[in-house]
């Protein structure tokens, strides 16, 4: 058979020669290793093993510092400060007990306590320190320093903290930074980072954490029996992290902080010729500056169950009903399907039938006859429902994802939620029930399944504002050198457009226009003697309840029943440069409760351009 | 099975004995290790090093009793399941230390991309039966060759594990050129090698790249392997010519070296046993690579010489390149020490393709189909 006879038969001879050449270089190859081994040992085994047995080499990590965060204007918003702990080196020390014995007689004659007991392991690295206390106060540690010669072995390691200078009112976009955890190490893949590592866990310590980061430098030192440093071997320095600006305002974001009335909200401040966020502030929030030697289990009990929700970033990730802010999408569908038309005039008597379904206005005896303009200014709910009804909800899903609805807007911090925008489809895949037609009604004013983040609602509402252009939230600005170059910058980002004609878009910001500077628009609390404001009130329900002009006194309903309370507006009317979102939940009406809270920080905006731009013509003539 | 008794009588006792010898040395070692490491949980390691030395002599007579024609007459199947094996590595998705490299089953962690290792050199085998030509390899004929090696070596390469990757084409360039190339091809093969090394410098991660760098010159990276190849050699020069003594290895400078027991298990014997020991244990490897050369030599068949063939390399190269890397000749690529390193899978592997040695050697007196 052909393939045997293959295996079988070949010339021995073919491969003597290669075995002979195969031999002679394994048989060198294992001699060039002897050879080295005997140069090692032999030779220089002398040397090498002085160096092994009275001297020690010792690894000290240089740590880098972690890069600064800044706002737009250079203000520093996360800085580095000193954090100092005490170590033992027991090597040093000789008779380790006698001398913490000595380091807590000393704090107790100052009243301070030795906050730790030392069991030491079996086993350890030689000459490595061992941590006593840490992040202890300047007293204690000027005590330590004036006490050191009776302190043999005793060091003071300085070990670089984060400071958030802002702390709760920034809590939430900057984030803090923890040690890494077994799982960050294990998803590292490039094996940057190891254990030990601070890393950042929220926020935009998180986002741009590699370019915080900086790289560690090292040390090889060879120290002898004390302990002192003989030789430095080797020396890498290490690098700082970048600094990392953000198109956060500082001033702005202490006045949003200050403004906001009520137990828990949120507010978003944005430009919207370009996206970037000047402002976002939560309420209730948390002190990042607790995390930064490790959160004690009391604090961090504390925060998760306050149902509030402290962490909870809610301007990226609470989701809402919009309420009647929602009103401008169906508009926008209504007026670009051409089912009406500016003058299109409909009537409002307080009720609207569909089936055998009866749905109310919020004025009990109706608007009267109602045309667009109208409409939104009063917030008109049977106007609406009137075209909702005609438009059906998924054709009003379609103009509701096109304005950036339902899905992630692609900012860069964690967390963010995508909201909810309901279909026929999506209703029978989640509730194996159909889509019914009051549900549509209850669309239409932004009512029922539909959420939307904060974020959403505002970045919409900027492109209503800008003539159509739906940008990416942005929040980095540039990131530079710790010398100021330039590593990266950040531009604007146009995403898509909206579907609307130019035309009909002014049709619709005239309206907003109106709502605040009208006698009868529901923002009129907005409304400043510039007669520059424009923006939306929404009203989200939390339960559906009984729909009445006098609605039940604030008090007389449970809190988590209350509605919530939105204002969306930008300013000014032509070329807007800010627009601001409030929510406050459960705040009742958002005319009453947000829209005051959205006039002091467009006061506060315009004051500090005002200061700003005297202080620059100032600064310029001197 | 009905065992020969022509088989018996051509057993190779002294490549038993030569792996045993060697084996066991391994666990001396290890126990001296695990003496001085702080306790890494469950048994100590020695024991089990020793529980994983049983289950490859178990393998390792396994394979030596099947006709080796057998084995390589299926060597494409067995090659097939052991790169399915290595891809369900990603499958199965648990990362460890940063790299995707185990497989999880019955409580027992095991690395394909040793077995891949032997399964290559056997698909590598029964190719090259099949396709002998007298007047050495062109490169239309080395297409398949390279893709029976590449494919692992890819993959390899992606968990990330560069090292023994690369292992696996050094292997694979070692049997080729021992078949025979002809001249037109090695040339090809000089000139491309030339002008990818700098091309390969771009697609090597900052990390893989520092490696290289810091073996040039290892103060450059005193946190990482700089440190480690410092300290392997003070260990190793330390020994002297008569070691510190069993036990003794002061070891403060290995002590927390996260290799130890892999890596660098030969600085630990060489500071302990000295010039003398550790060329002892030289000797007993050179020892087996030669005799494994013996056998291939000796052995009838195009398939028996490329077999013993492969698995000698397989354990030369081991051996050269770690002792190279201990010695701070050769950077830092994580190869196992055979039969002295910890590990399992490593273990196991070599011992079926001693199974194979024996395999090969047993035979040599028969022209069986």
């Amino acid at each position: 058979m052909e393939k045997k006879s293959k295996l079988t038969t070949y010339d021995p001879g073919e491969f003597r020669g290669k075995f002979n050449i195969l031999i002679w270089l394994v048989i060198c190859a294992f001699a060039f290793l002897g050879a080295k081994m005997w140069y090692l040992q032999a030779l220089q085994g002398e040397k090498l093993s002085q160096r092994s047995m009275n001297n020690r080499i010792r690894l000290q990590e240089i740590k880098p510092l972690r890069g600064l965060i800044l706002d737009t204007n250079g203000k520093i918003l996360v800085d580095n400060q000193p954090s100092f702990d005490i170590s033992i080196v027991p090597e040093t020390a000789k008779d380790v007990k006698s001398v913490i014995k000595r380091l807590e007689y000393v704090y107790v004659e100052r009243n301070m306590k030795f906050s730790n007991t030392v069991t030491f392991e079996k086993r350890r690295k030689p000459f490595v320190p061992i941590k006593l206390e840490r992040n202890i106060g300047r007293d204690k540690l000027a005590v330590v320093e004036t006490n050191s010669l009776d302190l043999p072995g005793i060091i003071v390691d300085v070990v670089p903290v984060r400071s958030y200078i802002y702390g709760e009112i920034m809590a939430h976009v900057l984030g803090y930074v923890g040690e890494i955890s077994t799982l960050e190490l294990e998803r590292d893949l490039h094996r940057e980072r190891k254990r030990g590592d601070i890393v950042g866990k929220l926020g935009i310590e998180k986002s741009t954490n590699r370019y915080l980061m900086g790289k560690s430098g090292g040390e090889q030192i060879e120290v002898n029996v004390s302990g002192r440093k003989l030789d430095v071997l080797g020396k890498v320095e290490s690098i700082p992290g970048y600094n990392v600006m953000l198109t956060i305002d500082a001033d702005l974001q202490r006045i949003s902080w200050d403004a906001f009335q009520g137990k828990a909200g949120s507010v978003i401040v944005m430009d919207p010729r370009n996206g970037s966020i000047l402002a976002m502030i939560n309420k209730p929030s948390f002190d990042p500056n607790l995390f930064n030697r490790g959160i004690s289990d009391d604090e961090w009990s504390k925060l998760l169950s306050n149902p509030f929700c402290p962490m909870q970033n809610k301007a990226i990730s609470g989701q809402y009903p919009p309420g009647s802010t929602f009103k401008l999408l169906i508009a926008a569908a209504a007026l670009e399907e051409g089912l009406i038309t500016p003058d299109t005039l409909i009537y409002c008597d307080g009720t609207f039938t569909k089936g055998d379904r009866t749905f109310r206005c919020w004025k009990k005896h109706g608007h009267g006859g109602v045309d667009l303009y109208r409409a939104i200014v009063e917030s008109c709910d049977v106007y609406f429902y009137n075209l909702g009804a005609q438009i059906g909800v998924d054709t009003l899903a379609e103009y509701a994802k096109r304005f950036g609805f339902g899905s992630k807007s692609g900012i860069t911090i964690p967390g963010e939620k995508e909201g909810l925008i309901p279909t026929k489809k999506w209703k029978l895949k989640r509730f194996k029930e159909p889509w019914q037609v009051g549900e549509t009604i209850s669309l239409s004013i932004g009512q029922g399944f539909v959420m939307l983040t904060p974020l959403q609602l505002l970045r919409a509402y900027c492109a209503l504002a800008n003539g159509g252009v739906l940008y990416r939230p942005r929040l980095l600005k540039k990131v530079t050198t710790e010398k100021g170059q330039i590593v990266e910058m950040f531009h604007p980002v146009k995403e898509s457009l909206l579907p609307i004609s130019k035309k009909n878009l002014e049709i619709l910001t005239h309206a907003l226009w109106g709502a605040v500077n009208e006698d009868h628009g529901t923002g009129r609390a907005l409304r400043r003697s510039e007669r520059d404001v424009s923006g939306k009130t929404g009203t989200a329900q939390v339960i559906e309840m009984v729909q009445d002009e006098e609605d039940k006194d604030k008090e007389d309903v449970p809190y988590k029943y209350r509605d919530h309370a939105l204002f969306v507006c930008f300013a000014p009317y032509d070329n807007p440069e800010v627009a601001v979102i409030v929510i406050v939940e459960h705040g009742g009406h958002g005319g009453s409760a947000a829209a005051p809270i959205a006039r002091k920080i467009i006061d506060g905006y315009f004051d500090l351009k005002g200061t700003r731009n005297i202080l620059h013509v100032a600064e310029k003539m001197s | 099975m009905k065992i020969d008794r022509r088989l018996l009588i051509n057993f190779d006792w002294i490549l038993l004995v030569l792996v045993l010898a060697i084996s066991c040395i391994g666990l001396l070692n290890l126990y001296s290790i695990s003496y001085n490491l702080t306790h890494i949980s469950g048994k100590p390691l020695y024991i089990k090093q020793f529980y994983w030395m049983l289950i490859g002599l178990a393998l390792m007579f396994s394979a030596a009793s099947i006709d080796y024609h057998f084995i390589v007459r299926y060597g494409y199947v067995i090659y097939c399941i052991s790169l399915m094996l290595l891809l369900s590595v990603f499958i199965q998705g648990t990362v460890t230390h940063g790299s995707q490299r185990w497989l999880f089953l019955w409580g027992l962690s095991f690395q394909p991309s040793e077995l891949m290792k032997l399964t290559t050199i056997i698909a590598l085998t029964k190719y090259i039966t099949e396709n002998k030509i007298n007047e050495g390899y062109h490169i239309k004929s080395l297409v398949i060759p390279f893709v029976i090696v590449g494919i692992p070596c890819w993959i390899i390469a992606m968990q990330p594990d560069l090292g023994t990757a690369l292992f696996l084409a050094i292997l694979f360039f070692s049997v080729i050129l021992f078949v025979g190339v002809n001249r037109k091809t090695l040339v090809m093969f000089a000139t491309s090698g030339i002008v990818l090394a700098p091309l390969c410098w771009f697609f090597l991660k900052d990390y893989q790249r520092e490696r290289i760098l810091t073996f040039l010159n290892p103060e450059r990276d005193p946190l990482g392997s700089g440190y480690h190849i410092i300290q392997s050699i003070i260990a190793v020069g330390s020994g002297g010519i008569f070691g510190k003594g069993f036990l003794k290895g002061t070891q403060s400078q290995l002590k927390f070296l996260p290799e130890q027991q892999t890596d660098f298990v030969f600085s630990v014997f060489a500071e302990e046993w000295g010039f003398l020991g550790a060329m002892i244990v030289i000797f007993m490897f050179l020892a087996l690579v030669l005799w494994g050369l013996k056998i291939a030599r000796n052995s009838k068949d195009l398939a028996g010489i490329l077999i013993a063939l492969g698995i000698t390399i397989f354990i030369f190269w081991g051996v050269f390149i770690n002792v190279g890397m201990i010695l701070g000749t050769l950077p830092v690529v994580g190869i196992p020490l055979p039969f002295l390193s910890y590990g399992g899978s490593s273990m196991v592997v070599l011992m079926m393709g001693v199974g194979l040695l024996m395999n090969v050697s047993m035979r040599r007196f028969m022209l069986q189909p």
